[in-house]
């Protein structure tokens, strides 16, 4: 077990150097980072001077290499843009982000698995019928538009949710949290619904297509010729089984809306680290965008690796050597 | 029953938690809903429009533009322009930092010297550049000379903010970014970027302390959204009324539509180099004759816009009142064309940005199409305003979509940026990329600067932009209309101004 998590880590930091070379290039290649940082009157002489105080005269390696060097220390630059230290501008969202993706991470992983067991008992009951209609809704209908609706429903006709925005948020250590005021949880609540739709809705008919599976395996009929109790077959013997593709899947989707939630955050003006993400790539802020992919690379590598690990509490029988 | 008599009082109780009455703004204070939120608080940092509105709030140049557009003394109180190259600037005495420290002479030396770092000021280093000393005569007067003549330096005195030296050097570059420290008439109470901008009135201020006591500036760049947080009543009033949503808040009898010209003037860059159809005056007529800019205006503007007829804006120094538009006449278009041998037309490329200005894209697909009319096989290259300006600045393109909006109300600036020849010594041109070049203008233009007598300049730049016109320098489209929306019983009384900044002192409550 502790080799293999070695091992992984290894390999983690291989995969690191890659994508960061990589983005380097990418971004060094895509246009002339002059554009972010002269602004609009610069003559071309102002231009060479800026380009020699930033080291943008110097060959693309030694960019590179230095850039690997200052990063190691933690040292990530300065934004193009704002001018201030690229870490803490990325590190100064992440509450935010956080704190939206695991809330809604956690209802789409219970109401998902827990609605997918439901539904796979009685597959042909009307009311199992509709919330299966309603999942394949949920998967079709693009993000934007239910963020839309549900602001136009829930903040302008109904006038009781807030539009926009994280509310009134306090602030513990760095930590800015919105759980604890009133209006910071009543700010949550439609964005967390707009994330949690699509992700509910896949992990719904994921746990509901294993569960139809599973159900019918011999070992399920002998544990219930066994005389054991539903629970116990349906959550120890069934679910267990089915739990591994879906634990990898609500994975993927932590990593996925922790870094990526552009949409919903856009939508909803959510500070977090997806919208910075999108008014960068906008301004062309190529140190912000490239720190930005190593550090969500980190988090999902270790989101990856703990899911391995977790595999083995699920399935005793997965064992690392 | 018991459990739905228990989710009836859950939910009743949900409603009664969120559903109070949202009331944006008390008596003193307001909310606004801005369309971009600030890039830095180092009012030396960013050149974009929507910076130096937030910081025009924070800080005071020497000078002060109110929403007429005219200039007014702030932190000098009067200045003499004494020859070609100085500058003489008699500071307003007892102004005080917001952290208490004086305002002097030797802040004003600091600042304008702080504009050549390329760390902190890239996008000043223009400014900067042109400043060859700065001295100190006393602590309240203070001589600037710049390195050649340049009619319009106090032109850009309104954006150019006084920094306090002393806790802009003690302090790290990053912090200088995120605390504003200046004179302003607002002191920043919280910055937490991407969502909102907090600030409460400077009691002490040297104009007398601002009527609205707290300001809260929400960042809501999704349209939608901003129009649901006004009509929601989170906010009081929103900068930048998406258009789509215009008519929908034109018909709200809760909200009133604010509107005034503004000054960003769309055009079409053509250069003129010798053997390519754009070098012939005839054929530059027939693409301005070809294109309907009134059914840009109404169809794709929503009537948001005017024509305009040159690249500078009426506020400006240089504006000519005589030019007119050429009719659109595409049968004339047509025989022009035909004259200057091109009977089949020519094909070319027009490039434009397409997250830049409002209907950028469509602009240039409507261009494409009256200009297919004509018989120009007319290409269409939009992209990204991140890929696009690049594009631009390195003269890839000979025919584009841009926008231009003198923040020294001075045709100088337009000419010098966007047509003077490029690759001269003078290291003008920066934004000609369309390669346009007519020495005889340039010649005309070198001439302006020698001109010290403001009426004798205005006038000689006037009749520059007529010969400019007549020679179809560039096709003028139109101006944007500035656009506030507000809810009446907020009872706010604001106006929009030219240049889009929101100053919040300029506002009160009934």
């Amino acid at each position: 077990m502790v080799t293999y998590i070695i091992r992984r880590l290894l390999q983690g930091v291989a995969v690191l150097i890659c994508v960061s070379f990589i983005c380097f290039v990418m971004f060094r290649y895509s246009g002339d980072p002059m554009g972010a940082l002269a602004g609009v009157y610069a003559t071309a002489k102002d231009r060479e001077q800026i380009r020699i105080a930033y080291g943008l005269d110097k060959p693309f390696y030694i960019q590179y290499v230095h850039f690997v060097a200052r990063a190691t220390r933690g040292d990530f630059g300065n934004s193009y843009v704002t001018r201030v230290p690229v870490l803490g501008l990325i590190v100064e969202r992440i509450p935010a982000s956080v704190e939206l993706a695991v809330i809604s991470a956690i209802i789409a992983l219970s109401l998902g698995t827990g609605l997918g067991v439901l539904v796979s008992l009685k597959p042909r009951l009307a009311i199992n019928r509709l919330i299966m209609a309603g999942s394949l809704a949920g998967i079709s209908i693009p993000t934007f538009l239910m963020g839309i609706l549900l602001v136009m429903f829930f903040a302008v006709y109904l006038g009781i949710l807030p539009p926009f925005g994280r509310g009134e948020t306090v602030k513990i250590g760095f930590w800015r949290t919105g759980l604890l005021t009133w209006s910071g949880i009543s700010s949550l609540i439609l964005p967390v619904v707009t994330l949690t739709v699509y992700q509910l809705a896949v992990l719904l008919r994921l746990t509901r297509a294993g569960m139809l599976e599973v159900l019918k395996e011999e070992y399920i009929k002998t544990a219930w010729s066994k005389g054991l109790s539903p629970r116990r077959v349906i959550f120890k013997h069934a679910l267990k089984n089915v739990l591994i593709p879906v634990v990898t899947i609500s994975g993927l989707m932590l990593g996925e809306i922790l870094a990526f939630a552009v949409v919903t955050e856009t939508i909803f003006q959510w500070p977090g680290m997806g919208n910075l993400l999108l008014k960068s790539i906008y301004e062309s802020d190529q140190p912000v965008i490239v720190t930005y992919i190593i550090l969500v690379s980190i988090i999902i590598l270790s989101i990856n690796i703990l899911i391995d690990i977790l595999y083995c509490f699920l399935n005793p029988r997965i064992r690392y050597g | 029953m018991k459990r739905i008599l228990l989710a009836f009082l859950m939910a009743g109780l949900i409603v009664a938690f969120f559903g109070l009455p949202v009331n944006a703004g008390t008596d003193s204070s307001i909310v606004i809903g801005e369309d971009s939120g600030p890039i830095t608080m180092d009012p030396a940092g960013s050149l974009a429009d929507v910076n130096m509105s937030m910081m025009s709030n924070f800080f005071d140049g020497l000078l002060q533009r109110r929403a007429d557009g005219k200039q007014y003394p702030a932190l000098a109180e009067r200045y003499e322009h004494p020859d070609l190259l100085s500058w003489k600037f008699y500071l307003r005495k007892g102004v005080k930092f917001h952290n208490g420290n004086p305002f002097t002479a030797d802040d004003v030396k600091f600042t304008f010297e702080r504009l050549k770092n390329p760390k902190c000021c890239s996008e000043f280093m223009d400014y900067g550049s042109q400043i060859a000393s700065v001295n100190i005569i006393d602590d309240y007067t203070v001589v600037v000379k710049t390195v050649i003549p340049d009619p319009t330096f106090d032109q850009n005195l309104d954006i150019l903010f006084m920094m306090d030296k002393e806790s802009t050097e003690s302090r790290d570059p990053g912090e200088v970014g995120l605390k504003p420290i200046g004179t302003g008439a607002y002191k920043m109470v919280e910055w937490i970027r991407g969502s909102h901008v907090k600030m409460v009135a400077n009691e002490n201020y040297w104009e007398g302390a601002p009527r609205i006591k707290n300001v809260t500036s929400m960042e809501v760049v999704e349209s939608s959204t901003r129009f649901a947080a006004l009509i929601s009543g989170k906010v009081d009033v929103i900068s930048g009324v998406p258009l789509e949503s215009y008519d929908m808040l034109a018909k709200n009898s809760k909200i009133e539509i604010l509107t005034c010209p503004g000054r960003r003037v769309m055009y079409l860059a053509l250069g003129n180099k010798p053997g390519t159809p754009l070098a012939d005056i005839r054929v530059r007529k027939a693409i301005y004759m070809a294109i309907n800019e009134d059914e840009i205006i109404a169809k794709l503007m929503r009537g948001q816009a005017v024509p305009a007829t040159q690249l500078a804006e009426p506020a400006m120094v240089g504006y000519n009142k005589n030019i007119k538009r050429l009719p659109y006449d595409p049968a004339q278009s047509k025989k022009l064309l035909k004259e200057a041998g091109y009977p089949d037309g020519f094909e070319i490329t027009l490039a434009g940005p397409n997250d830049r200005y409002i209907q950028d894209e469509k602009i240039c697909e409507a261009v494409t199409q009256y200009l297919t009319k004509i018989g120009i096989k007319c290409k269409l290259d939009v992209k990204p305003k991140a890929a696009f300006f690049p594009e631009v600045v390195e003269g890839k393109h000979n025919f584009y979509l841009l926008s231009w909006m003198s923040n020294p109300y001075d045709y100088r600036q337009d000419y010098s940026f966007a047509l003077y020849t490029r690759g001269t010594e003078k290291g003008y041109g920066a934004w000609n990329g369309s390669g346009y070049s007519n020495p005889k203008l340039d010649a005309l233009f070198d001439d302006t600067d020698k001109i010290v007598d403001k009426n004798k300049r205005r006038l000689a730049l006037e009749d520059l932009n007529k010969k400019v016109m007549d020679q179809v320098g560039v096709i003028p489209l139109h101006i944007g209309v500035n656009t506030l929306a507000a809810r009446k019983e907020a009872g706010i009384i604001i106006k929009p101004r030219p240049d889009a900044f929101v100053v919040f002192k300029e506002i009160f409550k009934k």
